[in-house]
C-alpha cells in the first residue's frame, strides 16, 4: 500500500476539495427550499386573511417577505456567492447588448442641425447598421461629398475635419463610459444580484442581469435616459431629529419616544456616540445585541458622533434591511412628507471586505436637474495639485443656479444620478456665472466619475437595445430538471453497460464516473464558472466520452492477456500503452473546445467550458483512480475480470 | 463479453464501396442544400422571437389567425414544448411603416380610456417609440405607471426637467403581445422567453461561427501534423469535412420533415458540430495511434495490411466509445427537452457519421496518398 499513499492522497484531497467547494452550493439549495416555503405559507395566509387582493398587491407583499428573509440572514448572500452559479437559460433573467446610438448623439452634439444634416445622419445609420464602419466616419464622408465641411455643425471654425472627426470620436467612446456608469448605478438600485455589465468592442455594451422576474421594468431602466439632479442636504439637527424618530418607531416606542428616552438633541447625540464607541466605558453599557434592540435604525445607520455632518454609514449587508425598514408605512410616517433618504452611489470606505456606505437625507424636490449643464471636465488644479471637476450650465440654468448658490452658503448640495448620491459638495459662496468647481475629491479617477456623472445629466448617452434575450424562470426551472434527469439516465445507462460488458473493471469505470461528474461541477464552482443548459449537455456528452479513456486501457489490457502475460504485466503495459491514444485524441477535443469558447458567448461558452473540464476529469479518473485503484487490486492478488 | 475479437476484415480491399457511400450521402447533402437550403434560426438570421406560455392549452392554429392578420407580414408560429406554449417568430426588426399608425392608435385609445379626452401631444416619434408631452407632470407620472402596468413599454422621459414627458417603446414582440392579449382575454399568456437579435449582430455571428469551424479545423490540422506525419492530419481533416458537410445535408434534407424536430441552424447547433469535429478527430486519432505503433514494430508489412490490422484491433473500442457516446446523446434527445433537441440530433447523427468515417474514410485517404506518391510512409 505504502507506494499508493501518495497518489491515493491526492484522489481524496481532490475528492474532499471538490465537495467543499460544493457545500454552499447545497447549503443554498436547503435555504432557497426553505425561503419558497416560508412564502408560500405566508401566500396563504394572506389569501386566506383578504380573498380578493389583486394579483399585484400579493406579489408585492410576498416580494417584501422574500426581500425581508433574504436580509434577516447575513449568511445567505455570502453562501449563495460561493455557490455554483447557473446560467441565464437556467434561472431565468435577460441579457441585454446595448449600443450607443451614435447618430442621436451626433444630432445632440450639433451646433445647429438643418435637414442636410438630418438626412446625412439617417443615411449614416442606415449604412452603419450592416457595417462595421463608425457612423461618425459614414458620416463625415457623406458630408464630404456633399462638400460640405464638418464645421459647420461641431467645433469652431477654424477646425478641420480631422480634427472634429477624432474630437467626436472621443465623444462616442465617452458616451459608451457613461451608458456603462448610468446602467451600473441603476442596475445597483434596483438590487439585482450578481448582474454584469460589460463593455464589449467600441460602443456595446453587454448586461446580464440574472433571475429578474420583471423583464418590462428591467429593460426600461436600462433604455430610459438618465436622471439628474441637484438636492439640498438637511443640516444635521433636521436629520438627526429624524432619524430619532425613525429608531423609535422602529423600536416600538412610538415617533416621540417614551418617557425615559426623550427625542432631545442632546440624547440622540449620546445615542448616536454609543453607537460608534460601543467600547467606550462611559454610562451605561449596552451589549451589541441590547443596543441593536433598542436602536434598530441606529445600530445598522451609524453616526460619527464627532462630525458636524448628520451623513449615517451602513454596510454593505445591512443595505437592503435598512431600504426595508425606510419603507415601511409606520416609519414612512414620521419622515417630513419633503424629504427622503439617499445612499452614496459607491462605498465610502471598506470594512473587513465589505463597503460601507453614506445615507444622506436631503430634500424630495430637487433644486435644479441636469438637463441645464452643458459640460464638465475632471482636472488636477494645478495650484494646489488636487483634483477637480469644472462644471458649466446655460445662461437658463446659471441664473438658477446663482440664486441657489447664494442662498444656500454652508450648506450642501447633492449630486444625484438616478437616486444615488455621487457627491455632495458645500457651497462655499455663491456662483453667479454658472462656471462652477467641485474640489475634495480624493484622486483623478472619482473626479473623472463625477465628469460622467455630470455629463450623463447634459448629455444622455442614447442606446438602443440591439440584441435581447429573455428566459422566465419557469423555462429555466424546466430546463433544470429536464438536465438532471438526462444526466442521472445517461449516467444508470452506461454504468450498465459498462459493467455487463467489463465487469468488474467496468464497475470500476462506473464508480470513477461518479467521481468525473463531482470534479466537473466541483471545479465549475471553485473557478466560479457558471453552469448553463448547454453546460449539462457537455457534462452528459463527457460521461459518454469518459468511459474512452476506461475502455482504451481495458481493451490494451485484453491484447495483453491474450498474448500470455501476467495479469500485472498486463495492467502496467496496457495502460502505459494506451496513455499516447488517450493524451492525443483528448487535446484534439480539447482544441476544439478552446476554439468553442473563445467563439461562443453565454450558453455556448458553457458548453465549451464543461467539455473542456469534463476532458481534464476523466482523464484524471481513469489515468489516476482507476489507474491506483487496478494497482491495489494487482498487489493484493484480487481478482481482475475484464468480463 | 467481448465483441470484435480477433476479426480479420480486409477493409480496404472495399475501400471503393466506401467512397460509393461517401460519395452517394454527399450529394444527396449537396442536392438538399442546394435545393432546400438551410433553414437558420433567429441568431443568424436577426428578428424577433417570443414564446408564450398559456394558461390552458392551446390551438395553435387560432394563435396563427389572431396574428396573422396584426400586418407583420410573413410570421411564423409553432407550438413549444407540450400543448401550452407557442412561439412567435418574424425576422421584422421593427413595425413597417404601414401598420406603424395602427400601433400609435393602439396607445392613444388606452390613454384616453385611462384618461378620456385628455390632449395627445406628440413631440417624437421614431420606428420603435413616441414621445408625448402632456400639460401637467402629475398626469404624466400616474399615465406612465398605468401604461406600464397595462403592459406597455412606458417611461418618463427624464432628461428634460418639468418631467412632462412619456416616452413608450414599441417593437415587435410587444406588439404581438398586445393583440394576443386583446384576442384570447380568456386564456392569459406569460412570456417565458424573448429573443432579439439585431441585423448586424446576426450577421457577425454567422462570421463568428464559420470563422470557428474553420479554425478548429487548422489547429487540429496543425497538431496532427506536429504529432502525427503531415499526411495522416490530412486524412483526418478530410474526414472531418466529409462528416461536417454530410450532417449538414442531412440537416437540409430532415428540416421540416420530423414532426417536432425543430432543424434550425443557431447558436448551439454550431457548438454541436464543432463538438462533432472534436469527437470525430478523436475517433481518427485513435485508429492513426494504432498505425504509427504497428509501423515501428512491424517495419516490412504493407501499408494496407498493416492498416487493416490496426483498423481490426481498435473496431472494438471505437464501436463501444461510439456507442456509450451514442447512448448519451440519445438520452439527451429524448429527454434533454425542446432547447438542447436540435443540439442533440446533430451529435447524435455526426457521431454516427463520424464513427463510419475514422474507420473507413481517414485511414483510406491516408493508403490512396501512400500508393500514389510511392513514398513509403514511416515514422
Amino acid at each position: 500500500m505504502k507506494e499508493f499513499r501518495f497518489t491515493l492522497i491526492i484522489i481524496l484531497a481532490a475528492i474532499g476539495l471538490s465537495l467543499y467547494l460544493l457545500y454552499p452550493t447545497y447549503k443554498t439549495y436547503q435555504n432557497d427550499k426553505k425561503i419558497n416555503q416560508e412564502i408560500d405559507t405566508r401566500k396563504t395566509e394572506i389569501m386566506q386573511a383578504s380573498p380578493d387582493i389583486s394579483k399585484e398587491d400579493l406579489d408585492k407583499k410576498l416580494r417584501y417577505v422574500e426581500d425581508s428573509l433574504k436580509a434577516a440572514d447575513p449568511t445567505y448572500t455570502s453562501t449563495k456567492q460561493k455557490s455554483l452559479k447557473l446560467g441565464l437559460d437556467l434561472q431565468g433573467g435577460m441579457r441585454v447588448v446595448l449600443e450607443v446610438n451614435t447618430g442621436k448623439l451626433l444630432e445632440k452634439l450639433a451646433k445647429s442641425p438643418d435637414d442636410v444634416f438630418k438626412q446625412a445622419i439617417a443615411q449614416a445609420e442606415k449604412e452603419g447598421a450592416t457595417t462595421d464602419e463608425s457612423v461618425v466616419d459614414i458620416f463625415a464622408r457623406i458630408l464630404q461629398q456633399k462638400g460640405i465641411r464638418l464645421s459647420r455643425y461641431f467645433g469652431s471654425i477654424r477646425d478641420d475635419d480631422s480634427k472634429i472627426i477624432s474630437d467626436l470620436k472621443t465623444d462616442a467612446d465617452d458616451a459608451v463610459s457613461r451608458a456603462m456608469e448610468i446602467i451600473r448605478n441603476r442596475v445597483d438600485q434596483y438590487g439585482v444580484s450578481e448582474p454584469s455589465i460589460q463593455r464589449q468592442g467600441g460602443r456595446r455594451v453587454i448586461v446580464e442581469l440574472p433571475g429578474v422576474a420583471r423583464e418590462e421594468e428591467a429593460k426600461q431602466l436600462l433604455q430610459g435616459t438618465a436622471l439628474l439632479e441637484f438636492k439640498l442636504v438637511k443640516d444635521r439637527d433636521l436629520t438627526i431629529s429624524i432619524m430619532q424618530k425613525i429608531d423609535n418607531v422602529l423600536a416600538g416606542k412610538g415617533p416621540s419616544g417614551d418617557t425615559t428616552s426623550t427625542s432631545s438633541t442632546a440624547d440622540t447625540n449620546k445615542s448616536a456616540d454609543t453607537t460608534l464607541a460601543s467600547n467606550d466605558t462611559t454610562e451605561k453599557q449596552l451589549s451589541k445585541e441590547e443596543f441593536a434592540k433598542q436602536h434598530p435604525f441606529f445600530s445598522i445607520a451609524m453616526i460619527d458622533p464627532n462630525s458636524k455632518l448628520a451623513d449615517a454609514y451602513v454596510n454593505q449587508d445591512e443595505k437592503d434591511k435598512l431600504k426595508l425598514m425606510l419603507a415601511r408605512p409606520d416609519v414612512q410616517a414620521v419622515i417630513p412628507d419633503n424629504v427622503e433618504f439617499d445612499f452614496g452611489a459607491k462605498p465610502v470606505g471598506y470594512q473587513n471586505g465589505k463597503g460601507i456606505y453614506k445615507l444622506y437625507c436631503v430634500n424630495k424636490e430637487p433644486e435644479l436637474t441636469g438637463g441645464v449643464i452643458t459640460d464638465a471636465q475632471a482636472n488636477i488644479d494645478p495650484n494646489t495639485s488636487s483634483a477637480v471637476v469644472n462644471m458649466q450650465m446655460n445662461s437658463e440654468g446659471a441664473t438658477e443656479w446663482a440664486r441657489i448658490t447664494g442662498a444656500n452658503i454652508g450648506h450642501r448640495i447633492a449630486i444625484i444620478l438616478d437616486g444615488a448620491v455621487y457627491s455632495a459638495p458645500n457651497v462655499i459662496n455663491k456662483i453667479p456665472g454658472g462656471n462652477s468647481q467641485i474640489t475634495g475629491m480624493a484622486n483623478l479617477e472619482e473626479a473623472k466619475l463625477l465628469e460622467i456623472v455630470l455629463k450623463a445629466g447634459a448629455l444622455p448617452a442614447p442606446v438602443k437595445i440591439i440584441e435581447e434575450r429573455t428566459v422566465g424562470p419557469s423555462l429555466g426551472q424546466d430546463s433544470i430538471y429536464a438536465g438532471f434527469k438526462s444526466t442521472l439516465i445517461g449516467y444508470f445507462l452506461i454504468a450498465i453497460f459498462m459493467i455487463l460488458y467489463y465487469r468488474r473493471a467496468g464497475s470500476i469505470a462506473a464508480v470513477s464516473l461518479i467521481f468525473t461528474i463531482l470534479f466537473i461541477l466541483g471545479v465549475l464552482a471553485g473557478f466560479n464558472a457558471t453552469l448553463t443548459l448547454p453546460g449539462i449537455a457537455g457534462i452528459i456528452l463527457t460521461i459518454g466520452m469518459a468511459v474512452d479513456a476506461n475502455v482504451l486501457i481495458y481493451e490494451r489490457i485484453r491484447e495483453e492477456l491474450a498474448t500470455g502475460k501476467t495479469i500485472k504485466a498486463s495492467v502496467d503495459s496496457g495502460f502505459a500503452k494506451a496513455n499516447s491514444a488517450i493524451v492525443d485524441s483528448n487535446i484534439t477535443t480539447f482544441l476544439t473546445g478552446i476554439i468553442l469558447y473563445q467563439f461562443g458567448s453565454g450558453p455556448v461558452q458553457g458548453f465549451a467550458l464543461t467539455l473542456m473540464i469534463g476532458i481534464g476529469a476523466s482523464l484524471f479518473s481513469a489515468l489516476v483512480i482507476a489507474k491506483v485503484v487496478f494497482n491495489i487490486m494487482v498487489t493484493k492478488g484480487m481478482k481482475i475480470s475484464l468480463g | 463479453m467481448q465483441l470484435f475479437e480477433n476479426i480479420h476484415i480486409d477493409w480496404l480491399k472495399r475501400r471503393k464501396i466506401f467512397y460509393a457511400v461517401s460519395t452517394a450521402l454527399f450529394l444527396i447533402g449537396v442536392f438538399n442544400v442546394a435545393f432546400r437550403g438551410f433553414q437558420f434560426g433567429i441568431d443568424f438570421k436577426g428578428g424577433s422571437e417570443i414564446v408564450l406560455q398559456f394558461d390552458k392549452a392551446v390551438d395553435i392554429s387560432k394563435v396563427r389567425n389572431y396574428v396573422e392578420n396584426i400586418g407583420l407580414g410573413n410570421i411564423e408560429i409553432k407550438t413549444f414544448g407540450g400543448e401550452t406554449g407557442a412561439m412567435v417568430r418574424t425576422e421584422l426588426q421593427e413595425i413597417p411603416a404601414n401598420i406603424y399608425p395602427r400601433v400609435v392608435s393602439n396607445i392613444d385609445s388606452t390613454i384616453h380610456s385611462f384618461y378620456p379626452g385628455l390632449p395627445l401631444n406628440k413631440v417624437d416619434s421614431t420606428s420603435n417609440s413616441i414621445t408625448y408631452e402632456f400639460s401637467n407632470p402629475d398626469t404624466t407620472t400616474a399615465l406612465a405607471t398605468k401604461l406600464f402596468t397595462a403592459g406597455y413599454q412606458a417611461g418618463k422621459v427624464s432628461e428634460e426637467p418639468d418631467n412632462r414627458r412619456m416616452i413608450v417603446n414599441v417593437g415587435i414582440a410587444d406588439w404581438v403581445k398586445e393583440n394576443l392579449k386583446q384576442r384570447m382575454p380568456d386564456n392569459p399568456f406569460k412570456v417565458i422567453k424573448e429573443d432579439h437579435v439585431g441585423p448586424k449582430v446576426g450577421k457577425e455571428l454567422k462570421q463568428d461561427a464559420v470563422v470557428a469551424v474553420i479554425f478548429s479545423l487548422l489547429a487540429i490540422l496543425i497538431y496532427l501534423a506536429f504529432r502525427f506525419k503531415f499526411i495522416f492530419a490530412l486524412g483526418a481533416v478530410l474526414a472531418l469535412f466529409h462528416d461536417v458537410l454530410i450532417t449538414l445535408g442531412l440537416y437540409a434534407a430532415l428540416y421540416g420533415v420530423i414532426p417536432g424536430l425543430n432543424l434550425e441552424i443557431d447558436l448551439t447547433v454550431v457548438a454541436a458540430f464543432l463538438t462533432l469535429v472534436g469527437y470525430s478527430v478523436n475517433d481518427t486519432v485513435i485508429v492513426f495511434d494504432r498505425v504509427r505503433e504497428n509501423l515501428k514494430i512491424h517495419k516490412t508489412m504493407p501499408l494496407m495490411e498493416l492498416i487493416n490490422a490496426s483498423v481490426n484491433r481498435t473496431m472494438s473500442r471505437t464501436i463501444l466509445t461510439g456507442g456509450t457516446t451514442l447512448i448519451a446523446t440519445l438520452v439527451l434527445l429524448i429527454f434533454g427537452g425542446e432547447v438542447l433537441r436540435a443540439f442533440a440530433f446533430t451529435l447524435f447523427f455526426g457521431i454516427i457519421i463520424g464513427t463510419y468515417s475514422s474507420i473507413f474514410v481517414a485511414s483510406a485517404l491516408v493508403l490512396e496518398y501512400a500508393n500514389r506518391s510511392k513514398k513509403k510512409v514511416q515514422f
